[in-house]
C-alpha cells in the first residue's frame, strides 16, 4: 500500500492559485500559518497527544490551507478541528470538551504558551469557560470539521517521514554516532519543518523530508555520511535533497526575523482580529470578508449568552 | 564437482587476457568515480554556502513580491528529475509514488438515484447511476445525528478511511465520497459512491431452492478467505462478517462489504469496544467480554458464514448473548482450561454456571452436524469454530487448507449461475439482528437458561 509511506501532494498550480489570489500579504500569511502551527503543538501537548498525532493535525491544516483562505475562520478554531478530527481517527480520541478547555486556556491571557520571562500565575478565571462558551466553540469546531473533510475530500491519511527517518537511520547504522543523539537531532529537523511556513510536508514525499533531516543533523554533529550519493538509495535526488536541506536549516533564522518584524505577535494568541489591525495599520483592506457584520451581531449575541 | 574441471579451463591464455583488459576497466572507473567525488565535495560545499546566503536572503527579501511568485514555481521545479551531468553515468533510478493531490469532494448532484436498495441501521442504500458517464453504482448515505456533540460518526470516518486505502478484488471498492449541497452546514449529508455489485449472499441464500454445491462453497469462501486476509494483512479487523454483508456479482465474484464496524488495529493499539459483530457471528471471547481481541474474531465469523453456505441456515441464532453463547457451546462443545486456557479469566465467564455434564457430551458436535462435509472440510471449519481464539486458523493459512485442494475443486468464477437481481427491484429484506455497539443498547438482553452470565 503505498499511502502508508507516501501523501497527496499540492500541485504546483494549487500553489499558484493560493499565491495569486492570496487575501494577505505574504509575510502576514506566513506568521499566520506559523502561529497557528506552533499553536496545534501546544495543544497536542497539553491534551497529551502523542507527537505522531498532533504532526497529522498540522499536515492537514496545511492541506486546508492551501484551498481556504486564512481568513475565513477563526485560526484557533481550524486548529482546533485538526486535531479534533486527527485525534479522533487514530487509537487516542480526545473528547470537544478536552478541546475546548485546552484552547480556551491557551487563548486566555494566563496561557503559558507566550513566555514573558517567567511562568505566569496560574488564574483559573483567566480560562474559565461558560456553557454558552463551549457551546459555540463546539458548534464552530464540528462544523470546521465537517467543512475540512470535504474541502480534502474525506481523505485524512497522513504518512510520517519520523519513523521512516529511524529506520534510514538504522540502515546507515546511525552514522556512527550515538543513536539518540543523531535520533533526536533529526526529529528536531522533521519537528520544526511542520512548522515552515513553506509547507514543506505538502510539497515533498516524507522519504524526501526524512533524508534531508538525517542530513542536516549528520551536518550539525560532524557525522561522516557514507561517500556514495546514499540519498539515492531513498530514492530522493539531489535537487529536491538542497533545496529541503536548506529549507529546514532556514526555519530557525525566519523566526528570528519574524519576531523582529511583528514583535506584537508573540505576546498573545494570533487571532483574525490583530491580522486586520495590521492590515488596516498597512492601509490595506481586508480582502473578501463580507461576513464580518454577522461576526459583530454573533459576538453580541454570545456576549448576551454568556450572561 | 563439476565446477572443477572448468576452473582448469580458466587459465588459458584468452583468459588471462579478458581479466587484463577487466583490470584496467575497473582501475579507470575507479578513477572516474574519484573525480566524480571530488565533484561532489565541492559542490556539497556550494549547496552549504548558498544554504547560509538564502537563509538570509530570505529573511531580508521577505516583502518582495518576487518571492512569493518564486514559491508557486518552485515545488513544480523541485518535482522535476533533472539528472546531473555528474550523476548521469549512475543514472540511478528513484522509486515515484503516483500519489495525486486532494480537491474538494464532488456534489451528490453528479449522480441520479434509481431506486433505494436497503435502509438499515447504519444507513441508507441506493443505485444511481454518474450523469456524467451513465455508469450504475450503489450511493450509501451516512447517517448523521443532527447536534451529535462529537461530530460526524466515527464509525462513518473509520469506513472511509479505511474503503480509501483498501483495493483488493474481493473487497467492495469505494470510488468517491460525495456530500449534499448545505456545505456550511455541520450535518450536511455525506454519500459514499461504491462499486454496484448485483446481490448479496444473504438474500441469495434465502432464495435459492438448492443449496449451494460444494464446489461453489470452496469458491465462495476461498474469495471471502482471500479478502480476510488482505484486511489482516493491512492491520484491519472487519468486525462484521455476515452474509448479508458479503456482496456477489453476477459473474460469481464474491466482495466485502459494509465497514462501519472496521477499524485499524496498528501501534498503538487501540482501546477495542467489544460491542462489535452482530450476534450470530460473534465470536465466544466476545460474548464472555474479552477487552483484547484480534483477527480471530473475524476468521469466527467466517466459520460461521461457512456453516451457512453449506445449510443456508445462519448457524447459530441464538435470541440474545446468554442464548447464543450456549448454542455455541451446544454445537463446540463446552470449553476447559484444556480446550481453551485462561477462559476463566474473562469477565463474563466468572460467573458462568456451565451446566454440569459428562465429559463425554462435552465435545463438538460439527462433525454429526455436517454429515455431508469431508473429513478435511469438517476439520477446516472445527478449526474455524474453535472457542480459544488461538487456535483458529489465519486467513493466510487457510488459504492453504487441504481442504479448498481435494476435490470438488473450487468452481472457476464464470461458471456460478447466475441469480435474478434483487437490487435492481426491490429492497433487500433483513431477518437478523443488526451490529451492535455504538448504536444500540444491550440492555434488553435477557437471561436465559441453563446457565446465567451477569452482563456489566
Amino acid at each position: 500500500m503505498s499511502s502508508l509511506l507516501a501523501n497527496p501532494l499540492a500541485t504546483p498550480s494549487q500553489l499558484y492559485r493560493r499565491a495569486s489570489s492570496a487575501t494577505l500579504p505574504r509575510d502576514v500569511d506566513e506568521a499566520v500559518y506559523f502561529a497557528t502551527q506552533c499553536l496545534t503543538q501546544a495543544a497536542g501537548r497539553l491534551l497529551q497527544l502523542p507527537q505522531s498525532v498532533t504532526a497529522q493535525a498540522n499536515v492537514l491544516l496545511a492541506r486546508f490551507w492551501l484551498a481556504e483562505s486564512p481568513m475565513a475562520h477563526e485560526f484557533s478554531d481550524v486548529s482546533a478541528a485538526t486535531i479534533y478530527l486527527v485525534s479522533k481517527l487514530g487509537p487516542l480520541p480526545r473528547s470537544p470538551r478536552d478541546v475546548s478547555n485546552v484552547y480556551a486556556y491557551l487563548s486566555s491571557a494566563n496561557s503559558a504558551l507566550f513566555p514573558s520571562g517567567e511562568l505566569p500565575k496560574d488564574d483559573p478565571r483567566a480560562y474559565y469557560q461558560t456553557e454558552a462558551d463551549y457551546y459555540a466553540f463546539q458548534q464552530r469546531m464540528l462544523g470546521l470539521e465537517a467543512r475540512i473533510l470535504q474541502s480534502l475530500s474525506f481523505d485524512t491519511q497522513v504518512s510520517l517521514p519520523h519513523p521512516l527517518a529511524i529506520t534510514y537511520l538504522q540502515t546507515l547504522d546511525f552514522l556512527s554516532q550515538p543513536r539518540t543523539t543523531v535520533s533526536l537531532r533529526t526529529i528536531q529537523y522533521l519537528n520544526t519543518a511542520l512548522l515552515s511556513p513553506q509547507m514543506l510536508y505538502i510539497t515533498h514525499q516524507p522519504n524526501a523530508l526524512a533524508t534531508a533531516a538525517i542530513y542536516n543533523a549528520a551536518r550539525d554533529l560532524g557525522a561522516k555520511m557514507p561517500e556514495h550519493e546514499w540519498w539515492e538509495v531513498f530514492d530522493v535526488d539531489r535537487e529536491e535533497l538542497g533545496f529541503l536541506v536548506v529549507a529546514m536549516r532556514s526555519v530557525e533564522g525566519w523566526m528570528q526575523k519574524l519576531k523582529e518584524d511583528f514583535p506584537s505577535f508573540g505576546n498573545n494568541i494570533l487571532k483574525r482580529s490583530v491580522v486586520e489591525d495590521e492590515l488596516h495599520r498597512r492601509g490595506l483592506q481586508v480582502g473578501n470578508r463580507d461576513n464580518t457584520p454577522r461576526d459583530e451581531e454573533d459576538e453580541v449575541m454570545r456576549m448576551m449568552d454568556s450572561r | 564437482m563439476s565446477t572443477k574441471p572448468k576452473s582448469r579451463w580458466a587459465s588459458s591464455a584468452e583468459d588471462a587476457e579478458y581479466e587484463a583488459r577487466q583490470k584496467k576497466e575497473k582501475e579507470e572507473k575507479r578513477r572516474k568515480k574519484a573525480l566524480k567525488l571530488q565533484e561532489e565535495e565541492e559542490k556539497k560545499k556550494a549547496l552549504l554556502a548558498a544554504a547560509t546566503t538564502t537563509t538570509s536572503q530570505f529573511a531580508e527579501t521577505n516583502d518582495d513580491n518576487d518571492d512569493a511568485a518564486s514559491s508557486s514555481s518552485r515545488p513544480s521545479k523541485r518535482r522535476k528529475l533533472t539528472p546531473e551531468p555528474a550523476s548521469n553515468n549512475t543514472s540511478a533510478t528513484l522509486l515515484r509514488f503516483d500519489v495525486g493531490t486532494w480537491k474538494p469532494s464532488r456534489s451528490v448532484d453528479n449522480y441520479d438515484k434509481l431506486n433505494d436498495i436497503e435502509e438499515g441501521t447504519y444507513g441508507w442504500v441506493a443505485r444511481a447511476t454518474e450523469l456524467a458517464t451513465g455508469r450504475v453504482v450503489a450511493l450509501k448515505r451516512l447517517k448523521l445525528e443532527a447536534g451529535d456533540p462529537n461530530g460526524l460518526p466515527v464509525t462513518g470516518l473509520r469506513e472511509i478511511q479505511i474503503l480509501k486505502n483498501c483495493r483488493h478484488r474481493n473487497v467492495v471498492a469505494m470510488e468517491e465520497v460525495v456530500v449534499g449541497n448545505d456545505v456550511s452546514k455541520p450535518d450536511n449529508s455525506i454519500f459514499l459512491v461504491l462499486e454496484f455489485v448485483e446481490h448479496d449472499l444473504k438474500s441469495i441464500l434465502q432464495d435459492m431452492p438448492e443449496p449451494f454445491l460444494s464446489s461453489e462453497v470452496k469458491r465462495l469462501l476461498l474469495q471471502l478467505t482471500s479478502g480476510v486476509a488482505y484486511l489482516h494483512q493491512n492491520y484491519i479487523l472487519h468486525r462484521d462478517l455476515k452474509t448479508s454483508n458479503l456482496l456477489l456479482s453476477n459473474r460469481g465474484l464474491l466482495k466485502i462489504a459494509d465497514f462501519g464496524m472496521a477499524r485499524y488495529v496498528g501501534d498503538p493499539r487501540p482501546k477495542l469496544t467489544q460491542l462489535v459483530v452482530t450476534l450470530w457471528y460473534r465470536a465466544p471471547e466476545l460474548l464472555l467480554g474479552t477487552r483484547t481481541y484480534d483477527a480471530a474474531v473475524d476468521m469466527w465469523s467466517v466459520g460461521c458464514i461457512m456453516g451457512e453456505l453449506i445449510t443456508r441456515e445462519p448457524l447459530l441464532q441464538g435470541s440474545n448473548e446468554v442464548d447464543q453463547i450456549s448454542k455455541v457451546f451446544e454445537l463446540c462443545g463446552v470449553p476447559t482450561e484444556d480446550s481453551w486456557p485462561g477462559f476463566r479469566r474473562l469477565p463474563n465467564a466468572r460467573s458462568l454456571r456451565l451446566p454440569k455434564q459428562s465429559p463425554l457430551a462435552s465435545g463438538s458436535v460439527i462433525r454429526a452436524r455436517f454429515p455431508n462435509l469431508t473429513a478435511a472440510g469438517a476439520s477446516l471449519l472445527n478449526s474455524l469454530l474453535a472457542l480459544d481464539p488461538e487456535k483458529r486458523p489465519s486467513a493466510k493459512e487457510m488459504l492453504e487448507h487441504e481442504y479448498f485442494r481435494q476435490d470438488p475443486k473450487p468452481k472457476p468464477e464464470s461458471l456460478f449461475p447466475t441469480f435474478p437481481s434483487k437490487a435492481g427491484q426491490e429492497r433487500r429484506r433483513r431477518h437478523e439482528p443488526d451490529a451492535p455497539g455504538i448504536f444500540q443498547g444491550r440492555d434488553k438482553e435477557e437471561r436465559g437458561a441453563g446457565f446465567s452470565l451477569r452482563m456489566v
